[in-house]
């Protein structure tokens, strides 16, 4: 299994190898085109030339389409849950050269995706603050679930400020509903670190937060409801409460729900 | 005396026929071939130039250079639209799930009339239009044009065998709706070939509803029981449909105690008119049976 340290390693090495690439084929090419203009160098032809540097430039354009094939096959893998096929495609992604930035950065964000699955919290945490200080460019909307990716790496982590930094950036930005919806359940878990429970359950808005949790898979719909629960619970909201603790109950084994977070035993005290 | 003008029909929101007919992507221009030939031609001219005349040379290969800018220039306009347009279809498509998801289906169903009535950037835009196109079409009822749409997918795009997969289930499903039991059953039969089809939930869902539709409740009672933690592993919200639906079949046999609990738990997920709305089956217990309600704001 690559480690992250190696992964960034090999990251860092191939973005310096492709933008040096890229600025010497730059430069061949106007050299092409300028010999042309320069009647000093008559006896070679610009434009064959710049034929060879268009191959050239057609060829590894081909290797890194290929590249970045392998490293999107890999978020279906890991969404069914077969990692160590995502893990041995990633690897052949990222050992494979691309000419274009944009590539090795995907792959990277689908690594980091990768060890989140495996709850290889500190290497998803690690690869994803390396993809954060690189400019994005063309791939700008990569930045917000991997902010996500990162918030939630470092709760399970127990850095609690560290996971508002991450988030603090994403209140300002329009999200899509799937990233609205990670960004609840995040929330939730960051907030009951705080004993925010008020704000957990806004008074007049409650249905609006319950209903973004019925758009989430299973498991992550029951966190979120139980944390609900929990607040109302908190809150002296005894029918929100056990509205919201039955609802989770249907959705998820309460002993998974406590397993992940002990916070939420309250909810259940017979069962601890 | 004029004769009078013929009855213009009225044009069907959301037709299957008309939309699958002109969402097809539009054929490639071969924009990019007529560049690559370009360059060659410049090249060609260039060389032949430079070699039957030495005093042109300087001229040709000025010229040449001037048009290789040209026509860089103009692969690189050509693609920034192409790209723009593409990432324009793509925005939609994604405002489109968005709408399906909160079920927004008149807004769903405007948007979907308007992408599809005319040809789409690209085939998977197309294919991905009009799977969202059998979701809204199943929501307002339309269940045979549902099934003309899913065959349609079915029979001429190669597709991942998940969406395969997933069609396949919501062309069962639509089956069962339109009480075209024969064909529901091949289709579930079919279904059951496909390798771990045992671990499909949605599976599990037809086939209690089949039960349920068909007057074997028994039968939907054991499955229920059998693939409840995969229903509520797969589904999430949406295994209300079957405790709904198991509610229904413990109704039938007798098991009034049960079937109160089931409808319950059903009603605790999902607003039972929801429920109802897609199953008519299930709209015999209100009244008979107490909702769960949701506490006041």
């Amino acid at each position: 299994m690559l480690s992250s340290a190696s992964a960034i390693s090999i990251f860092r090495r191939d973005m310096l190898l492709g933008t040096l690439l890229r600025i010497v084929m730059l430069a061949a090419a106007t050299a092409c085109m300028a010999m042309n203009f320069l009647p000093t160098a008559r006896s070679t032809d610009g434009t064959l030339l710049l034929l060879g540097v268009g191959m050239l430039w057609l060829a590894l354009s081909y290797r890194s389409v290929k590249s970045q094939r392998l490293a999107a096959e890999s978020t279906s893998l890991i969404a069914t849950g077969q990692l160590e096929e995502a893990e041995r495609q990633i690897e052949e992604a990222l050992g494979s050269f691309s000419l274009f930035r944009a590539t090795k950065m995907l792959t990277l964000h689908h690594l980091a995706l990768l060890r989140h699955a495996q709850k290889r919290w500190q290497d998803a945490a690690d690869l994803s603050r390396v993809l954060l200080k690189q400019r994005l460019g063309t791939i700008q909307s990569l930045a917000r679930p991997n902010r996500l990716l990162l918030a939630d790496s470092l709760l399970e982590l127990n850095d609690v400020h560290g996971a508002y930094l991450a988030l603090a950036d994403l209140y300002r930005e329009r999200l899509s509903l799937g990233e609205a919806t990670n960004l609840l359940l995040i929330q939730l878990d960051y907030e009951s670190r705080l004993g925010s429970w008020e704000t957990m359950l806004p008074r007049g808005a409650a249905y609006k937060r319950v209903q973004l949790t019925e758009l989430m898979p299973a498991a992550s719909s029951a966190r979120a409801q139980a944390f609900l629960a929990l607040a109302a619970k908190k809150s002296g909201r005894d029918d929100w409460a056990d509205w919201l603790r039955a609802r989770a109950e249907l959705l998820a084994d309460p002993l998974t729900l406590m397993k992940d977070r002990p916070v939420l035993s309250e909810l259940w005290p017979a069962k601890t | 005396m004029d004769a009078p003008p013929p009855p213009v029909s009225e044009p069907t929101f959301l037709d299957p026929h008309e939309l699958i007919e002109n969402s097809q992507p539009a054929p490639r221009t071969g924009g990019l071939w007529y560049v690559v030939g370009g360059f060659f031609f410049v090249v060609m001219i260039s060389a032949y130039a430079g070699n039957q005349s030495p005093e042109l040379q300087t001229a040709v290969r000025l010229l040449g250079g001037v048009t290789m800018i040209g026509l860089l220039m103009a692969m690189s306009v050509f693609t920034w639209i192409t790209v723009g347009r593409q990432r324009e279809e793509q925005r939609r498509l994604e405002s489109l799930e968005e709408l399906v998801q909160l079920r927004r289906w008149p807004e769903a169903a405007m948007m979907l009339q308007e992408l599809l009535s005319k040809p789409t950037r690209s085939p998977q835009a197309r294919v991905q239009g009009l799977v969202y196109l059998t979701v809204v079409l199943a929501r307002y009822h339309r269940y045979a044009d549902t099934i003309t749409v899913q065959e349609h997918l079915l029979d001429n795009i190669d597709m991942d065998p998940g969406t395969q997969y997933a069609l396949q289930l919501g062309r069962a499903m639509s089956m069962l709706q339109q009480d075209h039991l024969v064909d529901a059953n091949q289709a579930i039969r079919d279904l059951h070939r496909v390798e771990n089809s045992g671990e499909s939930a949605g599976l599990a869902l037809i086939e209690i509803y089949r039960d349920v539709k068909t007057g074997h409740p028994g039968e939907a009672i054991e499955m229920f029981d059998s693939k409840l933690a995969l229903l509520r592993k797969q589904l999430g919200h949406r295994v209300a449909d079957a405790w709904a639906l198991v509610a229904k079949a413990y109704d039938m046999v007798g098991r009034e105690e049960s079937a109160r609990q089931a409808y319950m738990n059903a009603t605790l997920l999902a607003p039972i008119a929801e429920i109802s709305r897609k199953y008519s089956e299930v709209a015999s217990l209100t009244g008979k049976y107490q909702p769960a309600i949701a506490p006041a704001e």
